[in-house]
């Protein structure tokens, strides 16, 4: 289902949170915000989930206002919350509360827990899963209820290394299968590229950039969000430039800088060069089998030139941002 | 010691032979203290929900009322009503004075502030983000609240407890408003202050055995409760 | 699912309960508020004359037991509708400013002095009521009500009388009513000043005895006043009037003077009508 934001402004008290003047996600795909904490993603998440009345503007869930829309959306926390008694009676709530009749709820019940690796739970008091157990748990709820938008807060948050690492790779086929559109917040910019096919760049309440995620990978406005994006960001004589992640190869090419090394970390299979370049800190990873540099040495490193992006400055979208702080 | 035994058998004897004015007076008590109680849940829950949940500039101040309150001997709550309510008094037309009605308002005015703390206890002590997830559930704010009141029942039984019990063992409150008149506002702690003037030990000891077994009663009650619920 | 319903029920169910507990007389004959003395309410001389005079009448009384002084305020404040008390010094403004009316004596009884029974102070070898004083005073204990109550200014006249400053002596306020007082100086094994009815009903559970008694200046007499109606609202003057004239019926007055008589194997009070002391 598709959902809308116009010109919506947000505050917490005197403390403005939000301000996207236009924003669209696409029904049937999967949409991540991504941006640093305190950008504004959750707040737009719970603006989507009707938790949360905007001071000013819209927010459309397939065409109704988000708080009349709460039957056509699903929400996982990023904290796990459940009712006290067992996860099969938190889940069967869940259901009960859309209104399913039993056997409907029992076969959905089953098929999410199934699904989400918890059916072994079910007669667990909810309230003593363990945290990756309490996430997936958390996912099942949301997920049974097979909702026209699926909201999910920081979905990998809580879970230790290897069970992130698990779910990362078992999310995707999960949302396809149970979830038609939905919109995952994160700060992590790999979860992002992952998950999803829609990336919106939020920085300090503003939409930095909105849409297909090559589309915005490949063209971001600003430093800022090209930093979000994990461009390294340089200064040149005509004023910034920012390298894709993974643009760097040690010798000279299109684009040529020199680093002073710092350090060579070896990481086996690969080495990372760690070094700096006007004042900011690169690392550049060589592949196996090339000559390293020592701490110390000064050596040329390089990227293609699809891989720069550069910027003039100031960046306009930093200046309009500035004197509208300076007016509020 | 032999006058304690022979107060106790006799005490016994009493409740045994079923005494009309023992089972008059526990039955007035109560009535008077149950009442009392429910007003309190029915006012205190919803102000100690609020005051658990919302944050906003006097929530401090009230809570430090609330405490005061909790700490108010009853015989003062006993007072305040008593002048509220005689006949010279700004609520005197209303004869209200020295009736079940009166102490209903003085125990009322006792126990709320006990309902109101543990209420806002119980709630503070649910996960803060539980009413949004209620909410985006689908719970009404009706279903939202009565899911919420599950949540926090065992805080909930313990402010009916707390409540109860603190009125159905005062008395100088009762004393005050009610005035003790037999067959009408005496009760349990009132019968055992006249029965001990008049030195009728054994009935003394019967009323604050029947007392006594009240609150074993709601003790065992909650202890149950506690004991069978998960979590 | 009706889960409104349930959440209403609680609330109608107090409705229920206040309702049930409200559920008493009202507008029938009347009620009155009668302030009295502890010391009066506890010879349960009330529980014998009062259902009488309810039964007859259907006039609810409601005895408020409490001590002379706040029975007497009480009174003069408008908050009772009677009062009986035994205090004819302290009831005399009242009398004068005209808050109580139609008084009348009701019945006398008398005040005695009672004491551990090996008598430390040998107060019953006394001479006289003073005397018995002095020597409690060098060489016994005194519990004192200290509750401004009837007693408790019969008490503080008796210091005054004998020339003795009460709040010199080892002497300690209970602030109780007579029966607490009475146990307090039984165990305390000290001397007190009590009303001869309620020493009498307790004597089987006390370790006293009366030393001291049958001076004129002893005697305590009972009045019962109306209060005015023309000073206070909300009086209920002619159902207080009914309970007074009904003190002093000839039947109720007989009942007064054999109460628990049979029992103590002499009269608790002895009825106005053949009251040593002058009507009132």
């Amino acid at each position: 289902m598709e959902a809308r934001i116009e010109g919506v402004r947000f505050a917490y008290g005197d403390r403005p949170v939000l301000d996207v003047p236009e924003l669209r996600i696409e029904a049937g795909r999967v949409t991540a915000l991504l941006g640093p904490n305190g950008s504004g993603k959750s707040t737009l998440l719970r603006l989507l989930a009707g938790l949360e009345r905007p001071r000013s503007g819209r927010v459309l869930v397939g065409g109704k206002p988000a708080p009349q829309a709460r039957s056509s959306v699903a929400y996982a926390f990023q904290e796990a919350v459940f009712l006290s008694g067992s996860l099969r009676a938190n889940l069967d709530l869940a259901l009960r509360l859309r209104g399913l009749a039993a056997d409907e709820r029992r076969s959905r019940l089953a098929e999410a827990a199934g699904a989400c690796g918890v059916a072994h739970l079910l007669d667990r008091p909810a309230n003593r899963l363990s945290g990756g157990e309490a996430q997936r748990a958390n996912l099942a709820r949301a997920l049974a209820l097979r909702a026209p938008l699926t909201l999910l807060d920081e979905p990998l948050a809580g879970f230790d290394e290897r069970g992130r690492g698990q779910m990362l790779e078992e999310l995707p086929a999960l949302l396809r299968r149970f979830a038609g559109t939905a919109v995952l917040v994160t700060h992590d910019r790999d979860e992002a590229l992952r998950l999803a096919a829609d990336l919106v760049l939020l920085r300090e309440g503003c939409v930095r950039a909105a849409g297909p995620k090559r589309e915005v990978f490949a063209s971001p406005p600003d430093p800022d969000t090209a930093e979000l994006l994990g461009y390294t960001i340089l200064g040149t004589d005509a004023g910034l430039a920012g390298i894709a992640p993974g643009g760097l190869r040690p010798g000279p090419g299109d684009f040529t800088l020199t680093l002073q090394v710092e350090e060579v970390v070896d990481l086996v299979t690969a080495a990372e060069v760690i070094g700096s370049s006007g004042g900011r800190r690169i690392a550049v990873r060589c592949p196996p089998g090339e000559p390293l540099p020592a701490p110390g040495e000064q050596v040329s490193v390089s990227a293609p030139t699809e891989m720069v992006v550069s910027f003039t400055v100031p960046a306009p979208e930093t200046v309009d941002r500035a004197s509208r702080a300076s007016v509020a | 010691m032999e006058a304690i035994w022979d107060g106790l058998v006799e005490a016994f004897r009493l409740i045994g032979s079923g005494d009309g004015d023992l089972f008059s007076i526990a039955g007035r008590t109560l009535l008077v203290s149950g009442s009392a109680t429910a007003l309190a849940m029915v006012v205190g829950v919803p102000l100690g929900y609020l005051l658990g949940r919302a944050r906003f500039p006097a929530r401090t101040l009230i809570l430090a009322g609330v405490g005061t309150g909790m700490g108010m001997p009853p015989v003062v709550a006993g007072l305040i009503i008593w002048l509220l309510l005689v006949r010279s008094g700004p609520f005197g037309g209303f004869e209200l004075i020295y009736t079940k009605q009166a102490m209903i308002i003085a125990q009322f005015l006792i126990a709320t502030p006990l309902v109101i703390a543990f209420t806002a206890a119980s709630i503070q002590s649910l996960p803060a983000r539980l009413p949004d997830l209620l909410t985006v559930l689908g719970a009404g704010r009706l279903r939202t609240l009565w899911l919420l009141a599950k949540e926090a029942r065992l805080g909930l039984l313990a402010a009916v407890m707390a409540g109860f019990g603190a009125v159905v063992s005062e008395v100088g409150a009762s004393m005050a408003v009610g005035g003790n008149l037999a067959g009408d506002t005496r009760v349990l702690t009132t019968a055992i202050v006249t029965e001990t003037s008049r030195a009728d030990t054994e009935r003394a000891i019967a009323y604050g055995l029947v007392l006594l077994a009240m609150a074993f009663a709601i003790v065992a009650v909650l202890t149950v409760v506690q004991q069978r619920s998960p979590r | 699912m009706s889960l409104a319903r349930r959440l209403l029920v609680l609330p109608a169910l107090c409705a229920l309960v206040f309702a049930a507990a409200c559920g008493g007389s009202d507008d029938d004959p009347g009620t009155i508020i009668l302030a009295t003395t502890t010391s009066t309410y506890d010879s349960g001389l009330l529980d014998e004359l009062v259902p009488r005079f309810e039964e007859r009448t259907g006039i609810t009384v409601k005895v408020i037991a409490v001590g002379t002084g706040a029975a007497l305020r009480m009174a003069g404040e408008g908050n009772a509708d009677a009062v009986l008390v035994h205090a004819p010094e302290a009831e005399a403004p009242y009398v004068a400013s005209g808050d109580l009316v139609s008084s009348r004596l009701v019945m006398t009884n008398d005040f005695v002095i009672v004491g551990p029974p090996d008598d430390p102070a040998r107060a019953a070898s006394a001479s006289d009521l003073p005397a018995a004083l002095a020597a409690i005073a060098a060489d016994g204990r005194f519990v004192s009500r200290g509750d401004d109550s009837g007693t408790h200014k019969r008490e503080l006249a008796l210091w005054g009388t004998a020339g003795i400053d009460p709040s010199a002596l080892p002497r300690e306020e209970t602030g109780q009513g007579m029966g607490a007082t009475l146990t307090i100086a039984s165990e305390r094994r000290a001397y007190t000043l009590t009303d001869r009815a309620t020493y009498l009903a307790l004597r089987d559970v006390l370790d006293l005895t009366v030393f001291v008694e049958g001076d004129a200046s002893l005697l305590n007499p009972y009045h019962v006043h109306v209060v005015n109606p023309d000073r206070h609202d909300g009086v209920a003057a002619e159902q207080a009037e009914a309970f007074a004239a009904f003190l002093l019926e000839p039947a109720t007055q007989a009942l007064i003077g054999r109460f628990r008589a049979e029992e103590f194997g002499r009269s608790l009070f002895t009825p106005a009508l053949e009251s040593p002391v002058g009507g009132g």
